[in-house]
């Protein structure tokens, strides 16, 4: 019996011949890397302090790095973020954690893309983080999941328990329109199986249209995969993926596929040629609409980045609409790139200059605008942004409203200030 | 933990969010929880009463997709504050059923549940069997028992007391 990319990497991770949907499992995990973000370490060392725990599993495979906000302070915290890095790499390297995984402001950037960039998550492996969109990493055909509460447990032990969840396959067929983006099919999804349509299934993307897909587009898919209550996204990686970590790394991985004989939960069919750019109304995650409907609709904020946008192509696409353009007068346009290697690599191409002729606020790698760390949205304020969710009060004041679109649509509603199909821009 | 517990049901829709619905993510977000007491904001903004109505021991019912959205588990720690002994559910959210387990919290995915239990009915609870009694009304309802080393997680109080055992007894 044939089985799943998800089923292949769980059995493989827990030493077992096969594994079954809705099985419990329990296991130590091997060749694992963990991130402990600034935000949440305090809560760590406090946690090891209290339960007298004094070592760590592993210490060669976890990460610090004061990811989430860069140099913002959260009123939330008890203490300055700096500060808690500041414990955080003390704590680290007391626990033997080697300097090479003690990071610093300047080499990294939101946590999902520098599990990325730093090829901490690799094809067929297994990732965590205590981040909710940790399932990013399943663009590159990793199995991410979030840790939240268990962040500690693994730290201390590299043991772990899981469900194996059940899958459903989406075949998505078909050719994209020019500036219809990754994030754009995964709204229109969204919109056809609703907020409660995949509760703890996996979300494996396939077909012609995620063959022809970056790895930026299939990233960005597999982040937001948790608004229809997935438990992950997940893309089988091709070679294009393959060469990419080959490049970036010489630790050896083995890349799993999904056996064409694989059971599914269901299986869903998309003609994806026709999807037009797409936006989230608020206040709610999971009403979308066609640009079309909301097209008109006055803005005085937008913003790229976030671990759901941000990377070289948003980047890219965001510079392609605005060059020789400026953004509206009225329109505070913030550009969080996801971390500093993918804006080392775009400003090479003369992107960040394009952004910054444009008049937009280029803004520090990290989690950016997204739960309104940097720029919080004031009163009344309608944004649209490339980020993750729009509840009110997510990126600041709880009567600010916020559309969410791809960053060819953030792009170009920046200019009109008003929400604005981007196709006639490219 | 007792295997069997009596409870009070206060019963809440589908789809509540961990950011919207049972913690006011803004709130937070501005340091208003910095006590770390979550349980005077746990569900105040669907009910605003709910902290001061709930007792120890009380049983949340919900529906679908229970505590979707983000991973955030202020809200968890916020019903164990409350002392809420167990929530059930249509069905939930990975996070929220991965939070629940790890920080001791009773969490059932049971069918049908919404439509068969009122709110302020009391139900019994036995865990390791599989079923809900509704002591108002009679009827029994079956779930799919948590494997034993789950419940074990549940009876040391989460995660974290369970492994401190584990280490203790040579076992990790």
């Amino acid at each position: 019996m044939g089985k799943t990319i998800v089923e292949k990497i769980m059995a493989k991770a827990a030493g077992k011949q096969e594994v079954f949907p809705g099985e419990y499992l329990k296991f130590g995990i091997k060749d694992t890397f963990i991130q402990v973000g600034s935000d949440v370490g305090p809560r760590t060392i406090e946690a090891f302090a209290k339960l007298g725990w004094d070592r760590l599993w592993d210490p060669t495979k976890v990460i610090i790095a004061p990811e989430h906000c860069g140099s913002y302070s959260r009123a939330r915290d008890k203490v300055t973020n700096r500060e808690s890095h500041r414990l955080n790499s003390e704590w680290a390297r007391k626990m033997g954690v080697p300097e090479e995984n003690i990071l610093e402001l300047g080499r990294i950037g939101n946590c999902h893309h520098i599990a990325i960039e730093k090829a901490w998550a690799l094809p067929g492996g297994v990732y965590l983080h205590t981040d909710t969109h940790c399932p990013t990493v399943g663009g590159v055909g990793c199995f991410g999941v979030n840790l939240s509460a268990a962040e500690t447990s693994f730290l201390r032990t590299g043991w772990m328990w899981f469900r194996v969840p059940k899958s459903i396959k989406f075949n998505l067929t078909g050719k994209l329109q020019d500036g219809i983006m990754g994030r754009d099919v995964f709204e229109y999804i969204l919109s056809q199986i609703g907020p409660d349509g995949a509760i703890y299934k996996v979300m494996e993307f396939t077909g012609p249209v995620m063959d022809e897909m970056s790895m930026d587009g299939r990233l960005s898919m597999c982040c937001l995969s948790v608004f229809t209550g997935a438990k992950l996204g997940i893309v089988n990686p091709d070679q294009k993926i393959i060469n990419w970590f080959k490049a970036k790394t010489d630790v050896p991985f083995e890349p799993q596929v999904s056996d064409t004989d694989a059971i599914y939960d269901k299986t869903y069919e998309y003609d994806c040629s026709k999807i037009e750019p797409q936006v989230v109304i608020p206040p709610y995650r999971h009403i979308v609409k066609n640009v079309g409907a909301v097209e008109g609709t006055k803005i005085t904020s937008a913003f790229i980045g976030s671990c759901a946008s941000g990377r070289d192509e948003d980047l890219r696409i965001a510079a392609r609409i605005l060059k020789g353009r400026k953004v509206n007068s009225r329109v505070m346009f913030n550009i969080t790139p996801g971390s500093s290697d993918a804006m080392a690599r775009v400003d090479k191409e003369g992107v960040i200059s394009t952004l910054l002729d444009a008049g937009c606020f280029i803004c520090a790698p990290s989690c950016g605008m997204c739960p309104g760390f940097y720029t919080p949205l004031a009163k009344d304020e309608v944004c649209i942004a490339s980020t993750t969710t729009n509840y009110p009060g997510r990126m600041g004041d709880e009567s600010a409203q916020v559309y969410l679109g791809s960053a060819a649509t953030v792009a170009a509603s920046a200019i009109e200030g008003k929400i604005t199909d981007p196709r006639k821009y490219l | 933990m007792a295997k069997i517990f009596k409870g009070k049901v206060w019963v809440f829709g589908n789809n509540l969010d961990v950011d919207k619905e049972i913690i006011p993510f803004r709130e937070r977000e501005l340091g208003l929880m910095r006590d770390g007491n979550y349980g005077k904001w746990v569900m105040t903004p669907v009910d605003p009463d709910f902290p001061k109505k709930v007792k120890k021991g009380d049983i949340m019912v919900v529906g679908s997709n229970m505590g979707c959205g983000h991973g955030h588990f202020e809200g968890i720690i916020g019903l164990n504050q409350c002392g809420i002994s167990c929530v059930i559910a249509e069905s939930v959210d990975r996070n929220f059923f991965k939070n629940s387990i790890d920080l001791g919290l009773p969490i059932i995915e049971c069918e049908g549940i919404n439509q068969k239990v009122r709110e302020g009915d009391i139900l019994e609870v036995n865990l390791h069997e599989g079923h809900i009694k509704n002591l108002t009304n009679g009827e029994i309802m079956k779930f799919d028992p948590l494997p034993d080393f789950i419940l074990e997680i549940l009876e040391s109080g989460g995660l974290e007391p369970y492994v401190t055992k584990q280490i203790a007894a040579g076992k990790m």
